[in-house]
């Protein structure tokens, strides 16, 4: 193949991508507005187009599969189908092939790999008008290696009219059920492990006929909300709008790597100016020099700012794929829910947009899995049937703050009491001291899961401390509120860029070190009689709670010098854990762009970079949330010691 | 006349991968003279900014359609000259009886070969 057939090949990949993500949840809208033209369009030719550029690629199975749904959409748009749940459902499956058929082409250049019989067969029923539900087949996976399931046994219509839908049957090992094309779609980062889950047990579990009458339930509730519709018609209207060029990350993260060396070049020419103003400051030139340094740092600063803002993505394009999720995850449980989404134009870097899809994930099946009550303890409790989920993104300062909340019946504080003990992730003495914010938030540790039955949905054996870590992986933090039967609210605060962060330098002996100043809680002045020794560690009394503290001498080797009687104590934390870390002086806040360590010292513990200071130092900046978690396995063996 | 190797060609399609095809195709017959739009009404606007020897427009496309489009370049003085071939998905009759009787110089339905292009355009520069 030609270099300009595969950037054309790329091309499409990467154009029709988009255009599922769009149809995805343009099909969501219809559900709920069916009689909308103008939508029915816009879906109609984002399969088109799709198809067309797919017939000159030479993907048949593709166009294949295109070409049956937009036939049934070209019926449906002039008016000589009526849009019903199960229409809807066979196009969404027909989409979720196409996905499939995708991830083929990324990884093997052609889509012959996936079998499109079953879903085609499925569709050309539609088509001429059989949708009966009862009759039809259960769709065949679409991969390779998964057998067909038999068609479960579908209940009559009256029976399962009457009484909510059961919540499908657990899955079996998610292990087994993943298929090759599931493990390519995930190495290939198209899709989450989660997703893949997801997709599986939606084929292999879904009762045809219960879905269908699942789906005509959530029409006349009318699960989705006129607002959120609006909402999102009116988000992508803005999008058609934007003048845009397509731009290569990789290109993008080379302009703000020699942002970030500028920024480097930018302090220390500061400093070496305001070096010359002290010893030189009749010399007319060096008020020159003073006056364009002044000028070169604004216009760092501007260019830097700016360089971010084209790494800004809005959070739209991580929420556009949940209104889909919720729907899917609800029908199967048997709640209703309602999705919320507020501030989607909030804009974060890609790279963190990147990151925050999988735990975003994870946090909403827990909502809709343990937050939201089943239907009849809803009614029981005196609330709507309908749970609500709401996630909304906004930026507060140099912060984008995240909150994903529910109403369903909120944390039990001491149900985490007796698991927290139960699991050793705290002591007794330790959850005395403790309120019960700071007890909900244990659920973040390792080792800690709240629900009490493992279900398909959430309980995947992954925690909450994967989404923390995750979360702080990004620099960071997420925490928990809530109010027994009224709700939870997850809050996760994350920095705007990544690249470049405010920092405390630190001097120990000969070596400087940045603190990332987002996790310094405060620095404390104190003699070597303050430093207690507990079990053998070095603590701090501080205002009558005790401190751990941290040597970076200790840590990292250091050879002391000279025996000192005084210290500075930068206590730094991420969320409710807490270190002092004693250093012998505390030299200035700086900016700093973190360079990363490169591969070969990539593993350095406790060290989340390096970076250049204005005098042209190198300094490490320390990962305060990794020596927080050494801190804690050491203390933690010295507990059970 | 036949056609002008440095004559300007509009390529018009909504998905920019078709517009990239199509241009792509139009180079292998030695066309190198290309702009490009995304809808009826911008591909217009570029019409009458400059001087065309040709449109390829797709069929279906928001804002403005591509026999929307053919429409308003008939309508033109300026520009009721310039030849327009129309891309389909499907030779559906009733669309090319449109397309016919709104003045189209060709059609040629997707996917299509540099060949079948070159046919096509031959018909249209004689």
């Amino acid at each position: 193949m030609s270099d300009e057939m595969e950037e054309i090949r790329n091309d499409f990949l990467v154009e029709s991508q988009e255009m599922i993500e769009l149809l995805d949840q343009r099909f969501i809208i219809l559900e709920t507005d069916p009689a909308n033209a103008e939508l029915l369009n816009e879906i109609f030719r984002a399969m088109h187009s799709m198809k067309g550029s797919a017939g000159f690629l030479g993907f048949t199975h593709l166009v294949d599969v295109t070409h049956r749904a937009e036939s049934i959409l070209n019926k449906l748009r002039q008016g000589d189908m009526t849009v019903t749940p199960q229409v809807i459902t066979a196009i969404l499956e027909a989409i979720d092939v196409v996905k499939l058929l995708m991830a083929d082409i990324r990884e093997s250049g052609t889509d012959a790999h996936v079998q499109t019989e079953a879903v085609s067969q499925k569709l050309d029923q539609v088509l001429a008008g059989k949708t009966g539900g009862a009759a039809a087949p259960t769709p065949a996976p679409p991969s390779t290696a998964a057998p067909t399931p038999a068609p479960a046994a579908a209940p009559t219509v009256a029976e399962t009219v009457a009484k909510p839908i059961p919540p499908a049957e657990p899955a079996g090992d998610s292990a087994q059920a993943s298929t090759k094309l599931g493990e390519i779609l995930i190495n290939e980062g198209a899709a989450s492990k989660e997703q893949i889950i997801e997709a599986l047990d939606r084929q292999e579990h879904r009762p045809p006929l219960g879905e269908i009458l699942v789906q005509s339930q959530v029409i006349s509730e009318q699960t989705l909300d006129a607002a959120l519709q609006k909402q999102q018609v009116k988000g992508t209207r803005k999008g058609e709008e934007e003048q845009t060029i397509r731009v290569e990350t990789r290109r993008l993260d080379s302009v703000m790597n020699l942002v970030g060396e500028l920024v480097l070049g930018r302090n220390r020419m500061m400093k070496i100016g305001g070096g010359l103003d002290q010893s030189h400051e009749n010399d007319p030139l060096v008020r020159e020099l003073g006056e364009t340094l002044a000028q070169l740092n604004l216009v760092t600063t501007d260019l830097q700012l700016a360089v971010m803002k084209t790494r800004m993505l809005p959070i739209r394009k991580v929420l556009s794929k949940f209104p889909r999720m919720v729907r899917d995850l609800s029908q199967k449980m048997g709640k209703q829910v309602r999705l919320e989404l507020q501030g989607e134009e909030t804009e974060l870097d890609k790279s963190v947009a990147d990151e925050i899809g999988d735990p975003l994930v994870h946090l909403v099946r827990n909502a809709i899995d343990h937050g939201l009550e089943p239907v009849a303890d809803r009614q029981k409790a005196g609330k709507p049937i309908e749970g609500i989920v709401c996630i909304s993104a906004c930026q507060e300062g140099n912060s984008i703050v995240i909150r994903i909340e529910d109403d369903g019946r909120g944390l039990q504080v001491e149900k985490i009491k007796a698991k927290a003990l139960a699991n050793g992730v705290v002591s007794e003495a330790e959850l005395a001291a403790m309120d019960p914010r700071q007890i909900m938030n244990l659920i973040f540790l390792p080792g800690f899961s709240t629900a009490d039955q493992v279900t398909d949905v959430s309980g995947r054996g992954v925690g909450m401390d994967v989404v923390r870590t995750n979360i702080r992986r990004i620099n960071g933090t997420v925490e928990v509120q809530s109010q027994l039967g009224k709700g939870s609210q997850i809050t996760i605060k994350l920095p705007l860029t990544i690249a470049i962060i405010q920092a405390l330098l630190v001097e120990v002996e000969q070596a400087t070190f940045a603190i990332p100043l987002g996790s310094v809680v405060e620095a404390v002045k104190i003699t070597r009689a303050d430093i207690k020794t507990i079990n053998g560690r070095e603590v701090l009394n501080l205002r009558e709670r005790v401190l751990p503290l941290l040597r970076l001498t200790d840590e990292f080797e250091i050879q002391p010098d000279v025996e000192r009687d005084k210290f500075y104590v930068v206590v730094a934390g991420m969320g409710e854990k807490q270190v002092g870390v004693v250093v012998d002086r505390l030299r200035s806040q700086e900016e700093v762009v973190i360079k990363s360590m490169g591969d070969y010292l990539s593993n350095l513990k406790g060290i989340a970079g390096a970076t250049i200071t204005g005098e042209g130092k190198v300094v490490l900046i320390l990962d305060i949330a990794e020596l927080l978690q050494d801190i804690r396995m050491n203390h933690l063996a010295e507990v059970a010691a | 006349m036949p056609a002008d190797p440095n004559m300007k060609i509009m390529v018009v399609d909504d998905m920019s991968t078709m517009r990239r095809i199509v241009k792509n195709i139009l180079k292998q017959l030695g066309f190198a003279n290309l702009d490009e739009a995304e809808n009826g009404q911008e591909a217009l606007a570029k019409l009458k900014a400059d001087k065309f020897g040709f449109v390829v427009s797709d069929w279906n496309m928001p804002v403005m359609s591509g026999i929307e489009l053919l429409r308003a370049i008939r309508a033109d003085g300026d520009l009721k000259d310039i030849p327009v071939l129309m891309v389909t998905a499907e030779a559906q009759k009733e669309n090319i009886v449109e397309a016919a009787q709104a003045g189209v110089s060709n059609y040629v339905v997707k996917p299509f070969t540099a060949e079948t292009l070159q046919e096509k355009m031959n018909k249209i520069f004689k």
